[in-house]
């Protein structure tokens, strides 16, 4: 760890009852961030990765688990949390079509968090409206009159950025935020947050389904699988030797532009299967129906988080000190 | 040379709105040939899906017009046939698959009686009538061959209960059991995750080599087009910047756009994101003269301003649209 | 410190971006021909209905008035409708009786409108407490009953007349309203924009009038454009019926009631009061169609 934990999360488990049963979206997962970290938490449909954030971020209560940041207790839905929370914590959301109002102009979108959280005298307001706007990068004069439709993706999401970066925050949640837009932005997007992560000493968690991304980006890496962190690694460590069977599947689908990355990418390992829905979870492993490498034991236990090291830990029965591995 | 199965010649295509006329197509030229499996890269706006359009001629023609050029099938023009001749040849010969299954298959019927429907229809088309077990036979077959596991229960499924992957593979067993010579495939594996996208366009890729078809693959994800085809467009505001063999045209690209775009991608190797493209795709309306691209070009000319480039050949088989390369006589 | 300067140049921004909003919705609603036509027809309607007095040519008529000798005159050149039984002048009678129709219309919507809207909000904000339940049971009660029964046993509770009839009609609408906004609200309330306001910390009132609202205007706009008509057919119908504007005033309803009486023989006495409903009806429809469009949202 960098520094000292900004961000705990203990045992989270969140499940929502439906009528076709209980799904596990995110079933007993614990890890920390850093100050000034960027953790990268990746996983496909299902994983819970958005989920997890919903219950950092307060629009979920956890079913169980602790949540706290900067040392107090947060597990509580957004509307029994304190103001000062509210100011700390913020969300980048993944579809800027809909994370603005296209009925509102970005003038009144912006000035929401700030008359929310009375921040500057109503007169200054104005003027603090268009330095977030200079921040990311938009004209002020050009862009605090437009709606959101009239506007590009790209252009959305750093108005959503300003947006999120109002009311002074400490740690942002990202989730996907560049999946919706073409590669060309989405780098100007992502140089802007490191950026700004920079300048404004911000802490990130950054959720997205592509791991070429992560390399980038992320300082650690999260895997996630139905509900259950697969992994935790540094990213280099991570890239270098991926230890989980899913974290190198997915490795090895991703679709790469250069014969360099082709040759990064672990020996070919065949996807199969379809991924579960979270309803109908498997026993044992979540994962052993569709791993290369599942053993016996891996169809009826479910294994713990092993430590593998500095900052390293692999939830798989192949590693550390597993039953089957004495 | 092989025959050209499909030939877009300096195709123009326009949209009247409020604003004024927006100038989408600006001279698109592409062809897939027999057997062929053609890239088409390019970002959102560029008019990718409207050039798929406009060869199935699905274009909502009161805003949109057809301002000129030809899209050339086995040598006739679509743009000129009948609907007769049209209904024909998107039974036969065209067929497409598009990025969301949900609204491409009918939500209140179930699997099978949509394959069903498709498959009898195409037989009926080629003068055969099939027994009702043939057809549910094919089905089933057409289901499993794309990877489907227990194609059976599926049929008896509707789609709201299947996956994504699921239901991408559903249209992808539609598509290919008519025995189509030309798939158009947009964004197919978009919405998919990392892991099922992986298993689809490999087995994609197997059903056409099966067949001999031909693919235009329409993406915005150079990563897709690397492993699936043989060669790549690259398309930025309405016209195509830049043709080649895929591999050669990735690992060596030239246009100052294609280069742009090579470098924002986020590598394995992590060597960091570059800044992007800067500036932003042009207004449709007041397109810049001459290179659509040059206001955002490093490399930008006075020529540049003034005339649009030809596709000058670069290397063997590659070519690029622009003056770095080439000047008009 | 936002200067004096920048603050005119905040509003004229502002301004400016709400005239080119209303051109290009005007550029929408005009490729319309007939919603254009709609349009004209309904401004020439209200304007007539205002200047009544000026307009009309025997003004007199729309009030107690009787001159047997002028009775059961067929349309002619001094009279474009004719003349009733007791010898009024039907054409004048009708632009008067358009200030009726007009009111009515008016009136209803806006006491049934703004009830029904808030209502919904409320209850589509709140969906899954008790608040959407007894709000939503509430409304489903009063949407049970035929409209017209219900207005028709209001108005014979109460006197028959114009104030009484408005408040029976707007009685029976305000349901449906409150069931449009409630699907409306209840869906937009997972939209990642409602959720980042609440995140944010801002209150419901905020949420439910500044976020949700402004996105259910423009099918509500639509709705009572459409609506007008119906609703001026309910007090015709009323009016005709005996419970609404009471002879000898001279409502459209009332009048096709008396003119009936003189059918088939002095067909204009029934014919042009009907003929009037169907045309303000008409053109209200027209109109809202053409609204329709200028929201609907544009593909290219």
């Amino acid at each position: 760890m960098s520094a000292t934990p900004i961000l705990t999360v203990e045992n989270l488990v969140k499940h929502f009852p439906t009528k076709r049963g209980l799904v596990r979206a995110v079933d007993d997962i614990s890890f920390q961030v850093g100050k000034r970290d960027t953790l990268g938490l990746v996983g496909e449909s299902g994983s819970g990765k958005t989920t997890t954030a919903q219950c950092i971020v307060g629009i979920y209560p956890p079913t169980s688990g602790v949540i706290s940041f900067e040392g107090s207790l947060i597990g509580v839905k957004f509307n029994r949390r304190e103001k000062r929370l509210k100011q700390q914590i913020r969300i980048v959301f993944q579809d800027p079509g809909s994370s603005l109002n296209p009925k509102r102009t970005i003038k009144q979108i912006l000035s929401v968090p700030l008359k929310v959280h009375g921040i500057g005298q109503p007169r200054d307001r104005l003027g603090i409206m268009s330095r977030l706007l200079e921040m990311v990068g938009l004209p002020p004069s050009e862009y605090l009159y437009k709606h959101p439709q009239s506007i590009g993706g790209g252009e959305k999401q750093m108005v959503a950025i300003a947006r999120a970066l109002a009311t002074n925050p400490g740690f942002v949640v990202l989730d996907e935020p560049t999946s919706a837009l073409d590669v060309s932005v989405q780098g100007k997007i992502i140089n802007l947050l490191m950026r700004l992560g920079d300048e404004l000493d911000l802490t990130y968690l950054f959720i997205t389904h592509d791991l070429s991304l992560m390399r980038n980006v992320a300082s650690r890496v999260a895997i996630m699988y139905l509900g259950k962190l697969c992994e935790i690694a540094r990213t280099d460590e991570f890239f270098r030797s991926p230890k989980h069977p899913y974290t190198r599947m997915l490795l090895s689908s991703i679709p790469v532009v250069t014969e360099e990355e082709e040759l990064l990418k672990p020996k070919k390992i065949v996807s199969q299967g379809e991924i579960p829905s979270p309803v109908d979870i498997p026993p044992g492993c979540s994962f052993h129906l569709r791993c290369p490498e599942a053993l016996p034991i891996c169809s009826e236990i479910d294994p713990e988080m092993q430590s593998l090291g500095e900052e390293r830990v692999v939830r798989c029965h192949l590693y550390g000190d597993s039953p089957c591995n004495r | 040379m092989p025959d050209l199965l499909l030939d877009i010649k300096n195709l123009h295509v326009g949209f009247r709105i409020f604003e004024g006329n927006l100038q989408v197509l600006n001279g698109v030229r592409l062809d897939v040939g027999e057997g062929e499996r053609v890239g088409l890269v390019g970002e959102t706006g560029c008019g990718k899906t409207t050039t798929v359009k406009s060869i199935l001629r699905v274009l909502p023609m009161p805003p949109a017009r057809i301002t000129g050029g030809e899209i050339l099938y086995r040598g006739r023009d679509i743009l000129k046939m009948g609907k007769r001749q049209m209904q024909a040849l998107r039974r036969h010969e065209l067929t497409a698959i598009f990025q969301d299954p949900l609204q491409s298959l009918n939500p209140v019927f179930t699997i099978g009686t949509q394959l069903r429907d498709i498959v009898g229809d195409s037989a009926i088309g080629q003068g055969k009538r099939l027994s009702r077990r043939v057809v549910e036979a094919k089905c089933i077959e057409a289901l499993r061959q794309t990877g489907m596991p227990d194609a059976e229960r599926i049929m008896t499924n509707y789609p709201i209960q299947l996956s994504g992957g699921m239901r991408q593979r559903v249209c992808i067993a539609e598509a290919l059991s008519t025995n189509a010579r030309l798939l158009l495939a947009d964004e197919p594996t978009t919405n998919l995750d990392v892991t099922i996208q992986d298993q689809i366009l490999r087995r994609l890729d197997e059903l056409v080599d099966e067949r001999d078809a031909s693919v235009l693959m329409i993406t915005h994800s150079m990563g897709v087009v690397r492993d699936l085809t043989q060669r790549l467009n690259i398309m930025y505001a309405g016209s195509i910047v830049e043709a080649g063999r895929t591999k050669d045209l990735l690992d060596n690209p030239q246009h100052p756009y294609t280069q742009g775009l090579m470098a924002s991608v986020p590598k394995l190797t992590g060597e960091g994101i570059s800044e992007g493209i800067p500036g932003r795709i042009p207004n449709y309306i007041e397109p810049p003269r001459g290179c659509r691209f040059h206001p955002r070009c490093a490399h930008r000319m006075d020529v540049c301003e003034s005339e649009s480039p030809p596709l000058f050949d670069v290397l063997e088989g590659h070519r690029a649209a622009c003056y770095l390369y080439g000047r008009n006589t | 410190m936002t200067t004096r300067d920048q603050m005119q140049a905040d509003l004229l921004a502002s301004l400016k971006q709400k005239r080119r909003g209303f051109a290009k919705g005007w550029y929408k609603f005009s490729r319309n021909p007939l919603s254009v036509l709609g349009l004209v027809v309904l401004i020439l309607i209200v304007l007539a209905a205002i200047f009544a007095p000026y307009i009309a040519p025997y003004p007199e008529h729309a009030k107690p008035y009787t001159n047997f000798q002028d009775g059961g005159k067929p349309p002619s050149l001094q009279h474009f409708f004719g003349t009733d039984r007791v010898g009024r002048d039907i054409f004048s009678r009708v632009i008067f009786g358009y200030r009726f129709s007009l009111t009515i219309g008016i009136v209803v919507l806006c006491l049934g409108v703004a009830p029904g809207v808030i209502l919904g909000l409320l209850a589509g904000y709140h969906q899954g407490t008790w608040i959407e339940t007894v709000s939503m049971r509430v409304t489903d009660i009063f949407l049970a009953v035929p409209p017209l029964v219900l207005a028709l046993a209001i108005t014979a509770m109460l006197t028959p007349n114009l104030t009484n009839q408005m408040m029976a009609i707007a009685l029976v609408w305000w349901p449906w309203y409150a069931r449009l906004v409630f699907a409306l609200s209840s869906s937009l309330r997972s939209q990642y924009f409602v959720r980042e306001a609440e995140l944010t910390g801002a209150s419901r009132l905020h949420i439910m009038f500044k976020e949700i609202l402004p996105n259910c205007l423009a099918p509500v706009m639509t709705k009572m454009t459409l609506d007008m008509g119906i609703v001026i057919l309910l007090g015709a119908t009323l009016s005709f019926i005996g419970l609404g504007v009471q002879p000898p005033k001279p409502g459209l309803g009332t009048m096709v009631a008396e003119g009936a009486k003189r059918l088939p023989g002095e067909w204009w006495g029934t014919i042009f009061p009907a003929l009037a409903i169907v045309v303000v009806i008409l053109a209200f429809n027209l109109v809202g169609d053409g609204l329709r469009d200028v929201f609907a949202v544009e593909e290219v």
